[in-house]
């Protein structure tokens, strides 16, 4: 059993990269050749929205000039103690005038273009922008995992889910951002920039991709134990594809009720995790009404397929060291059946 | 190489107290305190602009008597200090040493008073972060003030035995300095802790 | 003296003199009396009761590096877990302790100790005094900090050492979330480092304010003294932050307050707030000293008066007041008010002001001079090439939109080992060549030193350079692995490649000074030529530091003595007694003379005391009174007058 379980965690398969199809704004970019061939699926480099593509575009801007003042710096620094050594020194008068000039009128110039940059574009990448943003979410930070909850106008929660969030293309989505334990940071590099998720707080974050595609994101605030393989996945669908989705995620297991089930329940599953529609109604893991539907498993860790799904119950920790679920080891057929079941969770 | 003495130190004073470096360096211990005092005081704050009530519902700000004992006894205690050492100055050893010995005896009463007050407090430590940071407050200074008395206490002790002189006072410089930190610092902990309650 | 900046003379160390006379200038026998009057006792026993500002500074300095070595070991052993995805050599537990141990290490037990310990050691040299103004505070605060910084190490080696991050933010260190000793520790460890700094803070200040030599004004002290002095005034005011903080935290576990339980009125923010609000200014603390160290040997070797004299002293205080209003840099993604940010953000990059003053006065010193490339000055070389491109991605980062996307991912891990290393390690490691032969009498090799530094200078930017692009593609910092397929490899396998060629570069000054110890070449009193004091006694340096106290007349003594032939000194301190000369605040007029106490064995008890206590208190907060009364009672002895003085 546990050789089936063995798992390989990461992102080989090529469905799994699903090609931008975001013309490569940066390509233009200068120094872009230094990068070129590292184009990632969680990647700022790779903006796949107008918010994260104005902060890549700010990068260049500030890699280029910080470049530029380097090399003016040491250039002056070389040119001045080696190449004219024993030679003239500055009178006081070139000193004085290097000196402003270097350090304090360049400098002044450095802080009105951070300055100004920064308000516009934080403005920008931090505002609600569109009036009447159509869709809420609530993203909850767990230990190590993340909980989707999208709300209705009226905030009611429609449908939980997690690891997983999809969002229609091109609308601006408010992002929750909750934790009930520790601190937490949601970030899609190539969607947006972090925000954490701070007990007692409610923090905001918009999302808004451009182009379909299918991304990853990451924990970036030290959680614990597991803050590494704490990621998400993110889905930018057509609008229509999306209501599908959504729709599908808002009812309960479509699964029929199969000996998977029992093994479910009678192992104590449902104490710790939902299945919709079914007597298993635990809190503490994620909600697994419609597990199959979901591109990976435990967090972005692995992809979500029959193999893994074994390996994951039958060795938890060799998965993910410290992960809060402990390991099953069930009778062989009842596995199958489990995992049938956990399979059919369409 | 040859040297050219400009400054000849043979007849310059020894015993210099009142321009000694350890008085700049109880100067030094006292901005440290203060600064952490500043921090704490700031934290009260940022805890009450956390929180909607404050204190929170059902807690009552901690009662008025007490502290006021306290705000009256230590302010006097310093003014004994303070006579204690002009007593010095002059080498009047007896002055110093019943000023000194009153400034502790009036300390040990604020100190009485003062674990009244924490006796009487509606918050514990342990419910509530307004409790934390009330308790943390008044230890902080209740934790000064047994310094300040055992420090001087010493000095006491030395004083009753006559070993201080004009000169050789720089202890009870010293002392006096610090003395006056933590006699004075009661009258910011006293307007937050239980004046701005009232007033917010 | 000449106007800044017009040249007054080239300097070149073969004209100074192997000694300048020390013996000579009293006579023999009044020279033995006086050395032997400041001598450290020897032996085993009488370590413990030395106090001599020398010996606590070297003591502070060695032990700084030991910690770096071990600190540095455990950076080699992250590299090496990260060199390839999925790698299984360190489980996260393991991962988390020693990333935590190695920030928290790197920067209270070696960057901050070894700034103070060049500064104990150094600045009562430069100001001309004969030691510090409360030597056994000294020794008391070198105790302090060697029992809390092996304890924490202790604590690694016993697999419980704490592991939430150097800054080990709440609820994570909460004890909910981190059960066991090891946040416990922490707050120890820090506690002690607090107060190790702070009495190493104060004495500076008093000495530096105080003690200096009769006609050392305040316009006449090194920048390096201005430098030491502005990072003590820096510690004064920001420990007491963390100290508030970690007291909380350890109050939150040990007694149930309720500081960061948001349930019960408490805020996680907080604890940030009070963290970075010292965690900012400390980043300078590391700097600001070692930019003094720059400056000094940007002179010495540059042969010629710092240009800018006055600028630079308003650029380091500017960048020691500044530093104190930037902290929410480091919580621009906590959701606070943009607005606020906003204000931080203008704040944070101003500091390009005084570090670009700063910058060119140096390039404006160097233009132009016979510049000597001697070890010393490579460092300082380096030092430009690392720091400045660190301080342009510091500026980056000031930029809220940028923030959030490189904030906690390998980008800012990049920035600030720019900065620290380029900052802090490669200025120590310019100190080190370039006062080794006063405090040692021996001069370090050359040869080593260059291949050193051309090795740490490759290897650094091997390791780390690759991490400003592993962070924008989106490598968050704290990660034991990361799974394949994101394109970190390679990057990553470089990273530890140049990690090890870096750790092959501080071997070979490692194996430099132990090799020197024995077999370097004898150092002159001045070999380089300096302009400042502490080149004006033997090397290594005289029991008493100067056999005559020194009378100054200009920023540059060495320079003005050697041009006149002749040195100006104070004459009639006591011979049998610890004396040194107490001066007026502003210029340095004679004032008084202050009687220092001689070795005594009570700092190390009552260091021991007070560790007693703060370690217990991991246990039980009975200790706390128990430690406070213990510390007390051997107070009580530590100044108990026992021998009376009577005026001569
Ligand atoms: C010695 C240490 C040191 C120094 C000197 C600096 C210097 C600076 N730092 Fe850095 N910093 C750290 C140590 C240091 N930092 C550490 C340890 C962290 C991370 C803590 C953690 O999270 O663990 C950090 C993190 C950090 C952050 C938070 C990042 C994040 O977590 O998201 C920010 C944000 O503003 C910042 C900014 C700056 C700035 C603006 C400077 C400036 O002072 C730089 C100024 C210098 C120059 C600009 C170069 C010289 C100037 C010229 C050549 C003139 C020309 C210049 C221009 C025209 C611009 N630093
Ligand atoms: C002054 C501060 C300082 C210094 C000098 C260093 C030096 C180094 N650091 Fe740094 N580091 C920090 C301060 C510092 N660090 C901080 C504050 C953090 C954040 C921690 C946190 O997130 O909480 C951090 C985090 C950090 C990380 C990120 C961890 C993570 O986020 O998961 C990494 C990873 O590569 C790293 C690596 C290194 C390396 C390879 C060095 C190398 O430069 C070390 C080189 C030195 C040596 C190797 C020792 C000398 C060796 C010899 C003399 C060899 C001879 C001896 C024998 C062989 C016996 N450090
Ligand atoms: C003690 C509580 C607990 C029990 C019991 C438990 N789980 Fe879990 N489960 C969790 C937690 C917590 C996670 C999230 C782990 C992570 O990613 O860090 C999880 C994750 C999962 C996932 C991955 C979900 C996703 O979308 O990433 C699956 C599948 C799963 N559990 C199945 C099971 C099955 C099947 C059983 C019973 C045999 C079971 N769990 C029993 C707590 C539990
Ligand atoms: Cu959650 Cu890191
Ligand atoms: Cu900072």
């Amino acid at each position: 059993m546990r050789s089936e379980g063995k798992a390989k965690r990461g992102f080989g398969s090529p469905q799994e990269r699903v090609r931008l199809r975001l013309l490569r704004l940066l390509s233009s970019a200068p120094f872009a050749f230094l990068l070129s061939g590292c184009q990632g699926i969680q990647s700022a480099l790779d903006p796949a929205s107008r918010d994260a593509r104005l902060v890549a575009e700010l990068s260049w801007w500030m890699f280029t000039s910080a470049v530029f003042i380097y090399i003016v710096t040491i250039g002056l620094l070389a040119v001045g103690a080696g190449l004219f050594r024993g030679r003239k020194r500055l009178s006081f008068r070139s000193s004085t005038t290097l000196v402003i000039l270097g350090g304090v009128c360049a400098p002044i110039i450095a802080i009105i273009a951070i300055g100004v940059s920064g308000v516009a574009i934080g403005d920008e990448t931090e505002g609600a922008r569109e009036a009447g943003t159509a869709l809420t979410i609530e993203v909850v930070g767990k230990q190590w995992w993340w909980e989707l909850r999208y709300l209705d106008e009226a905030g009611e929660v429609i449908a939980v889910t997690a690891n997983e969030l999809h969002l229609p293309v091109g609308e601006r989505a408010r992002l929750e951002l909750l934790s009930d334990n520790v601190i937490h940071s949601f970030w899609a590099p190539n969607l947006q920039g972090k925000t954490d998720a701070i007990p007692g707080r409610r923090n905001v974050l918009f999302a808004e991709p451009a182009v379909e595609g299918v991304w990853r994101g990451q924990c970036a605030e030290f959680c614990g134990k597991q803050h590494t393989l704490m990621g998400f996945m993110v889905v930018a669908e057509p609008r229509d594809e999306f209501n599908a989705w959504l729709e599908r995620q808002a009812s309960d297991a479509l699964a029929p009720p199969a000996p998977g089930l029992d093994v479910f329940l009678d192992l104590g599953c449902g104490g710790c995790h939902t299945i919709r529609g079914t007597p298993a109604d635990g809190q503490k893991g994620p909600d697994l009404t419609h597990l199959a539907s979901r591109r990976t498993i435990a967090a972005a860790t692995l992809p979500n397929s029959r193999g893994n799904l074994g390996g994951w119950i039958t060795d938890t920790h060799e998965v993910k060291p410290g992960a809060l679920m402990p390991s099953f080891i069930p009778e062989p057929q009842d596995l199958h059946d489990l995992l049938d079941y956990l399979e059919a969770l369409h | 190489m040859k040297a050219r003495v400009l400054v000849d130190a043979s007849d310059i004073d020894r015993f210099a107290p009142h321009t000694h470096p350890l008085w700049w360096g109880i100067l030094g211990a006292v901005a440290i305190e203060a600064a952490v005092v500043a921090t704490l005081l700031t934290s009260y704050f940022y805890l009450a602009a956390q929180n909607p009530a404050w204190p929170p519902e059902g807690v009552a700000p901690p009662d008025l008597f007490w502290p006021t004992v306290v705000l009256v006894l230590l302010p006097l205690s310093s003014f004994t200090m303070w006579w204690a050492g002009k007593g010095s100055d002059r080498g009047d050893q007896r002055q110093l040493s019943i000023g000194v010995t009153a400034s502790v005896t009036l300390a040990v009463l604020a100190l009485v008073a003062r674990s009244f007050q924490i006796a009487e407090f509606d918050a514990s430590w342990n419910d509530h972060a307004y409790g934390s940071i009330l308790w943390v407050i008044t230890g902080f200074h209740y934790t000064h003030v047994v310094s300040a008395v055992s420090g001087t206490a010493v000095v006491a002790v030395l004083a009753w035995r006559g070993y201080f002189t004009p000169e050789r006072q720089l202890g009870v410089v010293v002392d006096t300095v610090y003395w006056y930190f933590v006699a004075g610092v009661f009258l910011p902990i006293y307007l937050v802790l239980y004046i701005a309650p009232r007033l917010l | 003296m000449t106007a800044v900046g017009i040249e007054t003379s080239g300097h070149d160390p073969a004209l100074e003199p192997s000694s300048y006379g020390h013996e000579a200038a009293v006579g023999r026998e009044a020279f033995e009396r006086i050395e032997r009057t400041w001598r450290s006792p020897a032996g085993f026993v009488g370590w413990f009761t030395q106090v001599n500002h020398s010996a606590i500074g070297l003591r502070f300095i060695v032990t700084a590096f030991v910690f770096f070595i071990l600190s540095g070991l455990l950076g080699l052993a992250m590299r090496l877990q990260l060199a390839m995805p999925l790698n299984e050599m360190l489980s996260p537990e393991a991962y988390n302790q020693i990333m935590t141990v190695h920030g928290t290490a790197m920067m209270f037990l070696f960057a901050i100790p070894a700034m103070e310990g060049v500064a104990i050691y150094v600045a009562p040299l430069m100001v001309g005094a004969r030691d510090m103004a409360f030597p056994r505070l000294n020794a008391f605060g070198y105790y302090v900090y060697l029992i809390g910084g092996s304890a924490f190490f202790l604590s690694l080696a016993l697999g419980m050492a704490p592991d939430a991050g150097w800054f080990n933010y709440v609820p994570l260190a909460n004890k909910t979330f981190s059960e066991g000793y090891g946040v416990d520790i922490w707050t120890t460890m820090i506690t002690f480092i607090e107060l190790s700094a702070l009495t190493a803070a104060v004495e500076l200040i008093v000495t530096i304010m105080k003690l200096r030599a009769p006609g050392m004004s305040l316009d006449r002290m090194p920048i390096f003294v201005w430098a030491v002095l502005v990072m003590s005034f820096m510690i004064l005011f920001a420990m007491p932050s963390v100290m508030v903080a970690s007291a909380f935290l350890m109050m939150d576990r040990l007694v149930d307050t309720q500081f960061f339980i948001v349930e019960n009125g408490g805020s996680p923010l907080l604890w940030q707030h009070l963290f970075w609000f010292f965690g900012h200014p400390e980043v300078y603390i590391i700097l600001v000293p070692a930019l003094g160290i720059v400056t000094s040997i940007v002179v010495t070797f540059s042969g010629r008066p710092l240009f800018g004299y006055t600028a630079l002293v308003l650029a380091i205080t500017g960048i020691g007041m500044v530093s104190f209003g930037l902290w929410v840099h480091h919580m621009y993604t906590t959701g606070l008010p943009f607005m606020g940010r906003s204000f931080f953000m203008a704040a944070s990059s101003m500091i390009a002001i005084p570090s670009g003053v700063q910058v060119y006065c140096w390039i404006a010193t160097l233009w132009g001079g016979k510049v000597r490339f001697a070890t010393p000055m490579l460092w300082v070389l380096a030092f430009f090439g690392v720091f400045i491109a660190g301080g342009l991605t510091g500026v980056m980062v000031a930029s809220v939109p940028f923030d959030r996307q490189v904030h906690d991912s390998y980008f800012v891990v990049a920035h600030f080992h720019y900065v620290l290393m380029g900052g802090a390690v490669f200025p120590l490691m310019g100190a080190i060549y370039y006062w080794f032969p006063k405090a040692t009498g021996r001069m370090l090799s050359e040869r080593l030193g260059i291949g050193s530094c051309l090795t740490v200078f490759v290897g650094f930017n091997i390791t780390f350079f690759p991490m400003h692009i592993l962070g924008l593609q989106g490598m968050p910092r704290r990660v034991y692995t990361y799974v394949d397929g994101l394109g970190w490899g390679n990057m990553n396998l470089l990273a530890t490649f140049g990690a090890f060629l870096l750790a092959l570069g501080f071997a070979l000054t490692l194996f430099n000074v132990v090799r020197s110890l024995r077999h370097g070449a004898v150092a002159p009193d001045n070999p380089w030529g300096g302009s400042t004091l502490e080149w004006a006694t033997a090397s290594p340096p005289l029991n008493c530091n100067f056999i005559q106290q020194p009378v100054v007349e200009s920023r540059r003594p060495m320079w003005d003595w050697r041009e006149a032939g002749s040195r100006t000194v104070v004459a009639g301190l006591s011979e049998d007694r610890r004396e040194t000369m107490v001066t007026t605040l502003l210029d340095a007029r004679p004032q008084s003379v202050m009687v220092l106490p001689g070795p005594t064995p009570w700092p190390f008890v009552s260091a021991v005391a007070a560790s007693f206590g703060f370690i217990g208190l991991i246990f039980s907060p009975w200790f706390f009174p128990i430690g406070f009364f213990a510390v007390f009672a051997t107070m009580v002895f530590w100044f108990w007058p026992r021998h009376p003085w009577r005026k001569k």
